[in-house]
């Protein structure tokens, strides 16, 4: 086994390349990998295609930066603190293109790719302006029984960055709480980067396998970094910070008050 | 209207949905179909099965979380299931339930979360539908809606993100859906179904407090109005109380700011 420890900037900047499409772990403003996020941003990333189901401030983050120029998702908003406004404005003057999904059928595509699949079958969507506007569904007849399925283009990432609790130093990634669909983007994924809240010994692995979520067989690279996740939570470490998620929602109102907003919390080098 | 607000009298009217055995879903964003799935296992569907976005299954929290995917709802699971695995069953036929909520609802029930305006070119870019498209395809859903007023209310959605009855009768059928559609819509002023035949949605109940000329004022479309309307039964005291202890700092409100 490789070890593969790696500071947060070189994972970066080793891992994450110009134009790759890139699977974002976590659900809403849970275990979102938002030192990650920040990291791209400050490395000045472009033309990402950013590829995640339920997502919030890291999805609107990423595009106001303008590191995006793709969206794949089943919903981007900041729960009660209102609309994502960067995913917003870009999205209603075109200067990014929208990959409108629900949540099984990107999930669907992830799977097919960590199947090694071209498409998968799906039962559902019919019926919905959604499958009419996405150019990766598209409806087909089962061979065997007829029935009208949808059939599910693969989205193949190029890199999944994931925020989880712990691992050794090997890549032996153990999530605690609620997976989402971490693991999938993982097996989907050429390279997986994950930040986690610890490090812990090579022998614990050994001594109880069956906690290890994520194999090192999958990961291109770990990162130690405690609070990861932060402003989102980490299950048994940390509860997602509302008052700064709101302090976000605030800013974002309008783009002057999100650039100050990053020049504050991102691009001082804080968190 | 009693001592109780509109949220409380919500998820009871959410919680009424659920019978016992139930298989029922829970998503990101859903402070009151939260509650009332904790509410209608503490009652009267201690059967059922709480499937939600915090990837468990019926998780007993002291303390309802802000984000319906938070850590709280972790808490005394049975176990985890990655809500890719609930799609699976879905996909089956053994998943009952999901409640789902919208931007835009119309006559027949079809949800719009995604756009308003033309999808290309949209005057409001919306979050889009999470699940709605896919589980409104093949299953019974529950809609709810804070704000009962013509803008949400509409004769036609701009945008079918979810589907309902479609253009009514046996669109679903025709469409390849033939399975589920919305049963119920829960709003701040009353409680709807769909008339069986045309699919039309139709009134059933009014909340105490509101009269039948507000519904129709704030509904931008004729509703089927049957000649008996009842009035919405309020929450009882324990059905409050219990609301009220497993939500101390007003998680129920997050929709009514």
């Amino acid at each position: 086994m490789e070890e593969k420890l790696l500071g947060l900037q070189e994972a970066v900047s080793r891992y994450i390349h110009d134009g790759d499409v890139v699977a974002v772990g976590g659900v809403g403003r849970n275990r979102s990998p938002m030192a990650l996020v920040r990291e791209i941003i400050r490395q000045g990333k472009k033309n990402l295609h950013i590829v995640g189901r339920e997502k919030g401030m890291d999805f609107d983050m990423l595009i106001g930066a303008g590191c995006v120029s793709k969206v794949s998702f089943a919903l981007v908003s900041l729960e009660e603190f209102g609309l994502a406004m960067n995913f917003r404005r870009k999205a209603e003057k075109g200067e990014i293109e929208l990959d409108e999904h629900a949540c099984n059928s990107l999930i669907t595509a992830i799977r097919a790719a960590a199947m090694g699949l071209p498409f998968l079958p799906l039962r559902g969507m019919l019926g919905s302006d959604v499958l009419r506007v996405n150019k990766g569904l598209t409806e087909i007849k089962c061979p065997f029984t007829g029935e009208r399925l949808v059939a599910v283009k693969a989205i193949k990432p190029d890199v999944a960055i994931i925020h989880a609790h712990q691992a050794d130093k090997y890549g032996n990634v153990r999530l605690q709480g609620s997976p989402f669909e971490d693991i999938l983007k993982a097996r989907a994924a050429d390279r997986t980067i994950v930040t986690v809240e610890e490090i812990i010994d090579h022998e614990e692995i050994r001594s109880n396998p069956h906690l290890t979520s994520i194999p090192y067989i999958y990961v291109t690279a770990v990162a130690h970094v405690p609070q990861g996740a932060w402003p989102a939570s980490c299950d048994s470490y940390y509860d997602s910070d509302r008052d700064h998620i709101m302090e976000y929602a605030k800013a974002i109102k309008t783009p002057e008050g999100f650039q100050a907003y990053m020049e504050k919390y991102v691009f001082s080098g804080r968190k | 209207m009693g001592d109780y607000t509109i949220s409380e009298l919500m998820v009871v009217c959410l919680a009424r949905e659920i019978w016992d055995g139930a298989r029922v879903l829970q998503g990101l964003y859903s402070p009151l179909p939260m509650i009332a799935c904790l509410l209608a296992k503490n009652f009267h569907a201690p059967n059922m099965v709480y499937f939600n976005t915090a990837d468990t299954i019926d998780p007993q929290p002291k303390e309802v979380p802000f984000s319906t995917a938070g850590p709280a709802l972790q808490e005394r699971a049975v176990a985890y299931i990655p809500l890719w695995q609930t799609f699976d069953l879905a996909q089956q036929g053994k998943l009952d339930l999901i409640f789902l909520g919208a931007a835009q609802i119309d006559k027949y029930g079809n949800t719009n979360l995604s756009v308003i305006g033309p999808y290309e070119k949209p005057k409001v870019r919306l979050p889009a539908g999470a699940a709605s498209a896919h589980l409104c395809a093949i299953m019974d859903t529950v809609i709810w809606v804070p704000r009962h007023n013509p803008r949400v209310m509409v004769e036609k959605v701009d945008f079918i993100t979810g589907q309902g009855y479609l253009t009514g009768g046996d669109a679903r059928e025709k469409a390849g859906i033939p399975k589920g559609g919305p049963r119920k819509v829960v709003t701040n002023l009353c409680v709807l179904d769909f008339e069986p035949k045309t699919k039309a949605m139709r009134l059933v109940s009014v909340h105490p407090g509101v009269t039948l000329e507000e519904v129709k004022e704030n509904t931008g479309f004729d509703l089927v109005i049957p000649e008996n309307v009842e009035e919405t039964v309020p929450p009882s005291k324990e059905e409050l109380e219990f609301i009220r202890t497993i939500d101390p700092k007003g998680v129920r409100e997050l929709e009514f700011h």
